[in-house]
Formats: C-alpha cells, sequence, structure tokens
C-alpha cells in the first residue's frame, strides 16, 4: 500500500517537473535574460559587470544581463567544443553573446549570427575592414600593444623594431615581455620579431588563414630572439608568466622597457599601480600589434533579439564613450567625431584607426609553441 | 621484532567479531565504485582512444576544433600522436624535471615530516604540540596564495634579495627555477604527510619505546628499529600521496617554475590550451599516470602487506 502511494506521489512530481520543464522557456521574465560569456583578463570583466551592465540596465530596464566570466580564456577550448557542439545537435548553448578571442575561430567556422544594418543599426558606423575581419563577429572595442618604458632611465625611446633590438642587447636585464602562452602583450612582440623577416604577402597569409607551410619562415625571428636570451630580464632565457607580471616588473623598476595592452597600462596609469614616469609608445617597421575585440551571438542562441540589442547599444556613441574613458581605457570603434570630445584627448599621437594584425588562431597556437619550443632556456 | 609488530597490529585492527560480509556491505560501496567507473574510468577509456587517432562519437566534436589531429591508420589506431609527442624537444626536459622535483621533494618532505614527528613521539610536551600544530597552518592556505607568496619572497625584487643585499651579498633570484618549484612543493605538501606520519607514530604503544630503553638502546636504535618500522605504513601512504600530488601539480611549478622546461601538469595544460593539440596532451597525461599508476602499486602493495599481517586477508 504504501509502495504504491510512493510511486503515485514519485509520478505526480514527475509530471510536475515536465510542466515547468516545458512552460519555462515560453515565460515572459526568462527570455528577457541576455547570457552573456566573457573570456578575458580581469580589466574586461570590470568593463561589463561595473560600467556596461549597469548602464544598459538603466536604458533597458526590461532585460537582465547574466555573465560567465573565464579568466584568460583558459576555457575557451571546452567553451567552444560546447558552441560547435550545440549547434551540431541544435540545443541551446547556454550563451547569448560572447566576448572573448575565440569568437573569430567560432565565425569561421560559420557558428555565428551574421549582424546586418537592418537589425544591428549602429554596425554602420564600424570601419568595414574591421568588420569584414571579423568573419561575423561584431568589433565592439580595440587596443593594441605599445612599448612601454622607464622615462627616467630612458630619454629617447627606440622609435623602430630594430632600434628596440639594439637598445636592448646594449642594456642587459632591462626588457622583458611575457611568455606568450600567458599573455597578449608578450605574443606581439614575438609576432614582431618574427614578422621582421617576412615579406608582406606572407605576413597577410599568415592573419588570414591556417598556413602550416609557412611557418618554417619563422625560424630566423625565433633564432633572434633565442639571442636575446642573455639580455632580456634574468638573463637566463626565462620570461614572466603573463601580462601582470610585466606590468609589475615595470612598475617596480625591475626593468626599464617591456610590452605592454594599451587599455590594461592605461588603467595601471590611472589607477596609482604604475608610476608616472611610465610612458608608451609604439614602434614602427614592424609595429607591434593590435587590433578589435569582437563580440559574437550564436547561431544556436535561444535569445537572439536580446543579444542584438546589447550588441546594438554597446556600438552607440554612449557606451563607446564609456569604453573609452571608463576603467578601461580601451580604444572605440566608431569615428571619434561621434564620441566626447574630452575622452579622446589621450588618442593623440596613436593611431588606433590602423593597427597591425595578429596572425589568425591556428597560426598563432603554433608560433606560441614553436617560441616555447625553440626560446626560453636555450 | 616482526612478531612484536604483528601482535600490535592484530589486537589493534582486527574486525569486531560477529562482523561478516553481505550484500549490504557490497552495496555500501556500491555508490563510489560506480562513480569512478562512471566519471573516471569511462572518460580516461575516450580519452584512450582518442589519443590512438580514434575521432569520431564522443571524440568527433574535438577533433573537429583541434589542431595537429591524427586520425587512426589501422584497426587499432595509430601511434602517430605518441611519436610527435616522443620526438618533440620539449617532453624528455619536461618528463626527467617532473621526475626529478617530485622526488626530491617527496625526499625533503617525508625526511621533515619524519623529523617533526619523531620529536614529537620521543620528546613530546607543550613545545612539540605547538609546533605540530604550527607545521599544519600550510594546509590552510590556497595554493595560488602560497604560490605568489613565495614568488614574491624569492623574487627578484622579493624579501631574500632586499635583505642579502643590505649585507651586501647577492642572493641569487630562485623564481623561474626548478628550486623554486621545490621549496613550494615541499610548502604544500608537508602539513599532510606530518598529519599522517605523526599521528601514526603517536599510535605506537609507549610499553615499547620504554623496554627498549630498560635494555639500553640508544635512540637512534629505537627510531630505527621500532619507531620506523611500525610506522611504515602510514609513511608510505604519505609518501606516496605526496609524490602522486607533486607529479601532477600545475598551480606551483606555473608561478614558480622556468618557461621551459617546465612540469608536466603545465605542459599538458600549455598543449591543450595555448597550442590547442589535444591529442598531444592526452598522450602526456598518459605518461604522468604511468608515472602515478607506479606509485599507487607501492601503496596497494603496502596496503595489501599489512592487511595480511594483521590477518584482515
Amino acid at each position: 500500500m504504501l509502495k504504491k502511494r510512493i510511486m503515485q506521489s514519485l509520478a505526480l512530481a514527475a509530471i510536475a517537473a515536465l510542466g515547468v520543464g516545458v512552460s519555462a522557456p515560453a515565460s515572459h521574465a526568462v527570455s528577457q535574460t541576455i547570457q552573456v560569456y566573457i573570456s578575458a583578463d580581469t580589466n574586461i570583466q570590470d568593463l561589463w559587470n561595473k560600467t556596461l551592465i549597469p548602464a544598459f540596465k538603466a536604458a533597458y530596464p526590461d532585460y537582465d544581463v547574466n555573465v560567465t566570466f573565464d579568466l584568460h580564456g583558459t576555457h575557451d577550448a571546452q567553451e567552444t567544443a560546447k558552441i560547435t557542439a550545440a549547434s551540431v545537435l541544435h540545443k541551446n548553448p547556454g550563451v547569448d553573446l560572447i566576448d572573448g578571442g575565440f569568437v573569430t575561430t567560432l565565425g569561421a567556422a560559420g557558428l555565428l549570427y551574421h549582424p546586418n544594418p537592418g537589425l544591428l543599426p549602429n554596425i554602420a558606423n564600424v570601419n568595414k575592414a574591421v568588420l569584414k575581419a571579423g568573419l561575423g563577429g561584431i568589433p565592439y572595442r580595440a587596443s593594441s600593444v605599445l612599448l612601454a618604458y622607464n622615462s627616467k632611465n630612458v630619454a629617447t625611446p627606440p622609435a623602430t623594431l630594430d632600434d628596440l633590438l639594439t637598445w636592448i642587447k646594449a642594456h642587459p636585464g632591462k626588457f622583458t615581455y611575457n611568455a606568450p602562452n600567458g599573455g597578449g602583450s608578450g605574443y606581439s612582440f614575438v609576432q614582431t620579431v618574427v614578422d621582421k623577416y617576412l615579406s608582406d604577402a606572407d605576413r597577410t597569409a599568415l592573419v588570414a588563414g591556417a598556413a602550416p607551410s609557412l611557418e618554417s619562415k619563422w625560424a630566423q625571428g625565433l633564432e633572434t630572439l633565442r639571442q636575446l636570451n642573455k639580455f632580456t630580464y634574468g638573463q637566463n632565457g626565462t620570461y614572466p608568466a603573463n601580462n601582470a607580471e610585466t606590468l609589475t616588473d615595470l612598475a617596480t623598476g625591475l626593468v626599464d622597457m617591456g610590452t605592454v595592452w594599451s587599455d590594461q597600462f592605461a588603467s595601471a596609469l590611472k589607477a596609482g599601480t604604475m608610476p608616472a614616469n611610465i610612458k608608451v609608445t609604439q614602434i614602427s617597421n614592424p609595429s607591434l600589434t593590435g587590433g578589435a575585440s569582437y563580440l559574437g551571438i550564436p547561431n544556436s542562441s535561444t535569445n537572439k533579439v536580446g543579444a542584438r540589442l546589447l550588441a546594438n547599444w554597446v556600438l552607440s556613441p554612449a557606451a563607446q564613450n564609456l569604453i573609452v574613458s571608463g576603467t578601461l581605457n580601451g580604444f572605440p570603434v566608431i569615428p571619434l567625431s561621434m564620441l566626447d570630445p574630452k575622452a579622446t584627448v589621450a588618442f593623440t599621437g596613436v593611431d588606433i584607426q590602423h593597427l597591425r594584425a595578429g596572425y589568425i588562431s591556428a597560426n598563432a597556437n603554433d608560433l606560441k609553441s614553436a617560441w616555447a619550443s625553440a626560446v626560453p632556456g636555450k | 621484532m616482526i612478531s612484536v609488530r604483528r601482535k600490535v597490529n592484530r589486537e589493534s585492527s582486527r574486525a569486531p567479531h560477529g562482523a561478516r560480509p553481505s550484500l549490504s556491505g557490497f552495496a555500501l560501496a556500491l555508490p563510489p565504485l560506480l562513480l569512478v567507473v562512471v566519471f573516471v574510468g569511462i572518460p580516461i577509456l575516450i580519452g584512450l582512444t582518442f589519443s590512438l587517432g580514434f575521432t569520431q562519437g564522443p571524440n568527433r566534436v574535438i577533433s573537429l576544433i583541434g589542431q595537429q589531429i591524427h586520425i587512426k591508420s589501422h584497426w587499432w589506431g595509430t601511434f602517430a600522436a605518441y611519436s610527435d609527442v616522443l620526438h618533440d624537444s620539449r617532453f624528455l626536459g619536461d618528463l626527467a624535471l617532473t621526475l626529478v622535483v617530485t622526488s626530491i621533494s617527496t625526499v625533503f618532505v617525508i625526511a621533515m615530516a619524519l623529523g617533526i614527528a619523531m620529536y614529537q613521539r620521543l620528546i613530546g610536551g607543550k613545545k612539540a604540540s605547538v609546533l605540530v600544530t604550527l607545521s599544519i597552518v600550510p594546509l590552510f592556505v590556497p595554493v595560488v596564495i602560497s604560490a605568489w607568496a613565495i614568488h614574491t619572497f624569492y623574487g627578484g625584487d622579493g624579501f631574500m634579495r632586499t635583505l642579502f643585499s643590505h649585507l651586501g651579498i647577492n642572493f641569487p633570484t630562485l623564481t623561474s627555477t626548478p628550486v623554486a618549484i621545490v621549496i613550494g612543493s615541499v610548502w604544500t605538501a608537508l602539513p599532510f604527510s606530518i598529519l599522517m606520519i605523526s599521528s601514526g607514530m603517536q599510535a605506537i604503544p609507549n610499553a615499547l619505546i620504554e623496554a627498549a630503553r630498560d635494555c639500553g638502546a640508544p635512540t637512534p636504535k629505537i627510531i630505527s628499529n621500532i619507531l620506523i618500522p611500525l610506522a611504515r605504513t602510514p609513511i608510505i601512504i604519505a609518501a606516496s600521496f605526496t609524490a602522486i600530488g607533486i607529479l601532477g601539480s600545475y598551480t606551483i611549478p606555473l608561478f614558480l617554475g622556468p618557461n621551459q622546461p617546465t612540469m608536466l601538469g603545465v605542459e599538458i595544460s600549455n598543449f591543450f590550451g595555448a597550442y590547442n593539440r589535444p591529442q598531444q596532451s592526452l598522450v602526456m597525461a598518459f605518461f604522468v599516470f604511468l608515472a602515478a599508476s607506479g606509485i599507487a602499486i607501492l601503496y596497494v602493495w603496502q596496503n595489501i602487506k599489512s592487511a595480511r599481517e594483521s590477518g584482515r586477508i
């Protein structure tokens, strides 16, 4: 008797659970939540959580934004796998808008919803070439790697890559860049040195698509980097693990020069963790790399309307002003003339419209691996 | 001596009267067993097939995304990914560093834990208890925090270098060297070993030590003939757990070690994430798995031996 009653209540509970499961996606409140996935450093986490999302919610009180954060993109491969699998199986990936380096990889695999000015009006203000390079990703901010130097010890910073290499050899132990697998600022220096020995056509090919046949041409650049081992900080071929460590080494005066992200440097300067005598400059021939960061809306997202609304708002002058002047100090992707002139003063002297692009991720991954084989500790 | 140990073990750990194997006992053991089979065993099998080049079924998605994927060329698969790893100039250096750091750290940990445990057992008193309690503190400090603390302590502008520079001595920068990995590993692994070994030594009856003293046995003799043999099981458990833990460590070698060579835990993560070569990272994981199995066999053998001595099997 008791057994039967238990079975009955279990069956009832199961039916109730099913009912909830069926009705939940249709309910109003759930569809108004936009699931945002961020794969980046903590400064980007702050940009979304402390600046963009509160302002978006103030403009659109009906919407709620839920952020999933992955520090340094440690789980990019898994997240890519999850979104790929969700698309293949026609399931909800649980993500509506992605901010991360793997957005262009998803774009190349045809997994992104393609933006067009009809449904995303503000995209009309974005540089066409930058938009095209996103392969379906929506560019929303930009940043560049710059050369930071201690102005107390370095009167005139190097202007070209050759000058920089000469300076490094003349000042042993005073330059550093982080291991490329730990952060983009060190990676940019490695790519720039490798690019020095490549033709323009080869560089373009490595940016555009996977090109394993060109990778053997990196040898000369990697040899140059290996020869720097005894001149960089540490002097036995050891390098800082990530972007933050390079910034710390500069701030504490351990090194006089290093490569840094423009936005991380500007934020540190504003926060006071970077002394005012550390300044930044860009080198030329070739320049350190930079580029846009892209947002992506997966094809399989169940709330494309909300994701589109948020992406369109991020491209509005109001939101771009927040990106430029807030804690992030990023570069805007819409013309400076549309922005608050006070906020854009900082960009005098840095060409933010023509940033030299980094390799596509497949080649970048191989370059990181090639560097680890050829340079540290050798 | 052996007969004494047997007697002690027999009296202390014999199963209570009336306990016999039953179905309900097996049912109690079933959930963890199922958990291990489903959530550990099956993924390992899938991983093994992927490392051998089976790229369909559960391995389909990862094969679409990963770079340098080798697809099986025989019915049983292919060893191409294994050959990749063995021919990679980084792998042998990484493996050597991993094994050397693991063995040196384990020896240090066990030696230091033995020292504290014997101090508490033979001399005892309030001071010894305070010492043991203090030595457990690192157990409650997250590894990330302690790794960063050690980094700032031994770094280029760290405490040690600053202090010695005031004395006119150039203290070496230890961060980014294998020495720093050993320091970090010993710091994190020591508390568990102290807990294991000191409680093992506390369980040794006083009568044995006093009898040996009455017969005129010097302290080294008491240590080598009574304390260490009777605490052998906890010592071996502590050593194998410490070694397996250090073998697979990630945070300590990432923060404190050199970029290259690095320990396999970090290299596996580099291959899986930064270089996007999941197959090769799995192959390395199987090498770590093999090394850990070697240590695990030692542990199981010791368990069986002590169970046999105490008459449980």
